[in-house]
């Protein structure tokens, strides 16, 4: 028995197999919104936080922070200053893409969670930022928004309960570290995405510097679930302390890629066979368990280990957003990194110097080693870069940067160091 | 005077560019105008409407040179310099002219592993037009595009910021751009929700069916 118990009879809650289920009046037939009009009718906001918190539900967006906590943080109400809440929608990480899977298929699970955080909150208005690239689905959910507003599901005086809750659609443009809170905010404000110190943190001064929450998109999904069915059957649902429903976005050398919806906790190599093994029948090199900062696994690390993130960090990587690559026995784990650090040079935003020229630095040394003219001493440089980079800056970017880097060498070093030059010429005799 | 202020090591911007736009064509129209309010009305003060303002530019004007950066600081009353910072911030902006189309091949890890870089050189190759270029006949625009979200159906691209073309294969390829040329619907547009699910025995896109696609090596020869 595994922490996911029972995994093979598990049926999907955040992804339900209906047909048509982002269309309001499917939502609606098959019980939504019903969560939302039990709540505002029967639950005071305290509690709906305080059920949250025993959900034990942690924010899915990839830092893991417990979300009932997380909406405690926000200050009494005072009248006349305004109060926000923000949905992460710009899924940008390397290796991850559940978030679409989500507001496509179900884009009202999405909707109900964000007014129930609202009313759990007190606040008036939620930004739903979505990332630019996501143009398609931004006029998808433009459709079910207006469809909302119609049924008077949103806006003022919603359901008829004298609430006013607003739901704004905000598109991004194309930039990583708008994934990052604080830079999100800027980047709400019409201003360049440059992250905030923090503190203040958001719940203290958020977007125009009042108070505001910010959640990921599946966290918030989580919420009508949480209220509907309860929170210890939420609580109840795979491992322990990182409880609920995950969505797995699978990608790579395996035969069915993919978003699979299961509980926390799963074996990686249960999840591995649920995508149907390795293509071609090759052997697993390595595993990224988390989208592209986290800490990359060796294939001989994965016994044993479960998707949770205690279980994870004792594996020692993190479960970041559950975006999992697969990589089989023929990869280059030089380029794959070349690609990485290519990935976080192009996205740092270029505000704290130890980022914006350590990823440049990062890019051209693993370059040079991937071209067959690195020395051996350009990999302890890399580390002594990691060092120099990492809890220098405003945001995590540069740690995000650096943990990948670190761990690959660290990891897989004969790779690294079969393609330097060798540190001693043989002398010709 | 030290030498490098005389002669500046950056190259500034020219003080007075060419521009793009007569006087008569740059103008938001009445019903423009209205959308642009409605973004302002969302927002507690003018700025944070400047993301969606641009991207209507961008969609009127193909690309936002100066001059239409500077009908937008005006339509929202904001500093020409803020406006000028967000539209350099972000790459999908376009600062200068692209083609008629502009494709984005996604070439993150999820998609080099699975053949991105091997599309990307494939339509180098059929457009001939180096990545981060625009071809000689003005229709195409080659890019590298960082993580777009799709890797469960890698390689992928995106077509002129919008909808995403998915598994791709050369084949896909070659009917995708003949459809371009004829001016007709792209084929293999995963914008639709496909909700035939349970004929794949789980919850995953059903769109990958060529999976043999990602035969190919992990990293092409390298054409920079």
């Amino acid at each position: 028995m595994t922490k996911a118990g029972n995994w093979q009879s598990y049926e999907r809650v955040l992804l339900p197999p209906v047909e048509n289920l982002h269309h309001l009046d499917v939502y609606r037939a098959h019980g939504g919104y019903e969560t939302l009009k039990r709540v505002l009718k029967e639950l005071e906001p305290q509690e709906v936080t305080a059920q949250m918190k025993r959900s034990g539900l942690r924010g899915r967006g990839g830092a893991g922070f417990p979300t009932g906590l997380k909406w405690s943080f926000m200050p009494p109400v005072k009248p006349d200053v305004p109060r926000y809440l923000c949905c992460n929608a710009d899924e940008s990480e390397p290796g991850t893409f559940k978030d679409r899977q989500l507001m496509e298929y179900n884009p009202h699970l999405l909707f109900e969670g964000i007014l129930i955080a609202c009313y759990a909150m007190s606040l008036n208005a939620c930004y739903l930022y979505v990332r630019g690239e996501y143009a398609s689905w931004i006029t998808h959910l433009e459709e079910e928004l207006a469809k909302m507003y119609n049924a008077n599901l949103a806006g003022k005086n919603m359901l008829g309960t004298g609430h006013c809750m607003d739901i704004v659609l905000h598109k991004g443009a194309g930039a990583y570290i708008c994934g990052e809170e604080t830079s999100l905010m800027e980047s709400l404000e019409g201003k360049r995405a440059y992250p905030r110190i923090k503190p203040p943190f958001p719940a203290q001064s958020g977007i125009w510097g009042y108070p505001t929450t910010i959640n990921n998109v599946e966290t918030l999904a989580c919420a009508p679930l949480i209220l509907g069915k309860g929170a210890d059957w939420f609580a109840g649902i795979g491992a322990e302390k990182n409880p609920g429903p995950l969505l797995y976005g699978i990608s790579g050398h395996v035969n069915r890629p993919g978003v699979y919806e299961y509980p926390t906790g799963m074996l990686i190599t249960d999840l591995l066979e649920i995508a149907g093994g390795m293509r071609g029948s090759k052997k697993l090199k390595a595993l990224v368990p988390g989208g592209a900062s986290v800490p990359v696994l060796r294939a001989d690390m994965i016994e044993g280990v479960t998707m949770d993130v205690e279980s994870l960090r004792e594996a020692g990587s993190m479960l970041g957003t559950a975006g999992m690559l697969f990589l089989d026995e023929d990869t280059d784990m030089v380029a794959f990194l070349r690609r990485v650090a290519h990935f976080y040079h192009h996205e740092s935003c270029g505000q704290c110097t130890p980022c914006r020229e350590g990823t440049g630095w990062m890019e051209n040394l693993i370059t040079r080693i991937d071209d067959g003219e690195g020395n051996l001493r350009d990999l302890d440089l890399l580390l002594d870069l990691c060092d120099q980079m990492e809890g220098r800056t405003v945001c995590a970017l540069a740690d995000a940067a650096a943990w990948p880097v670190r761990n690959t060498i660290k990891r897989f070093r004969e790779d690294f160091e079969r393609r330097c030059r060798p540190a001693v010429w043989a002398v010709n005799a | 005077m030290a030498d490098f202020i005389r002669n500046p090591v950056v190259a500034l911007p020219d003080p007075n560019p060419e521009s793009y736009f007569s006087e008569e064509e740059l103008i938001f129209t009445e019903d423009e105008k209205a959308r642009i309010a409605g973004w302002v009305s969302q927002y507690p003060t003018s700025d944070g409407a400047v993301m969606w303002t641009l991207w209507l530019a961008q969609e009127k004007f193909g690309f936002l040179p100066p001059e239409v950066l500077q009908l937008v600081a005006a339509e929202l009353s904001l500093p020409y310099a803020q406006v000028y910072g967000v539209a350099t911030f972000y790459t999908q902006y376009f600062k200068e002219k692209k083609g008629t189309f502009v494709l984005d091949v996604c070439t993150c890890f999820s998609c080099q592993f699975c053949g991105g870089y091997d599309i990307l050189a494939y339509l180098e190759e059929k457009l001939e037009v180096k990545r981060g270029h625009t071809s000689a006949c003005g229709r195409y625009t080659l890019q590298e595009a960082e993580c777009l979200g799709a890797c469960g159906s890698a390689p992928m691209m995106q077509v002129n910021n919008g909808p995403y073309a998915h598994n791709l294969t050369p084949e896909k390829i070659d009917e995708l751009l003949e459809a371009m040329e004829a001016g007709k619907p792209l084929p293999f547009v995963s914008v639709t929700l496909p909700q035939d699910e349970d004929e794949m025995g789980g919850n995953r896109r059903t769109d990958a069916e060529a999976v043999e696609g990602y035969i190919t090596p992990p990293r092409s020869e390298r054409t920079q």
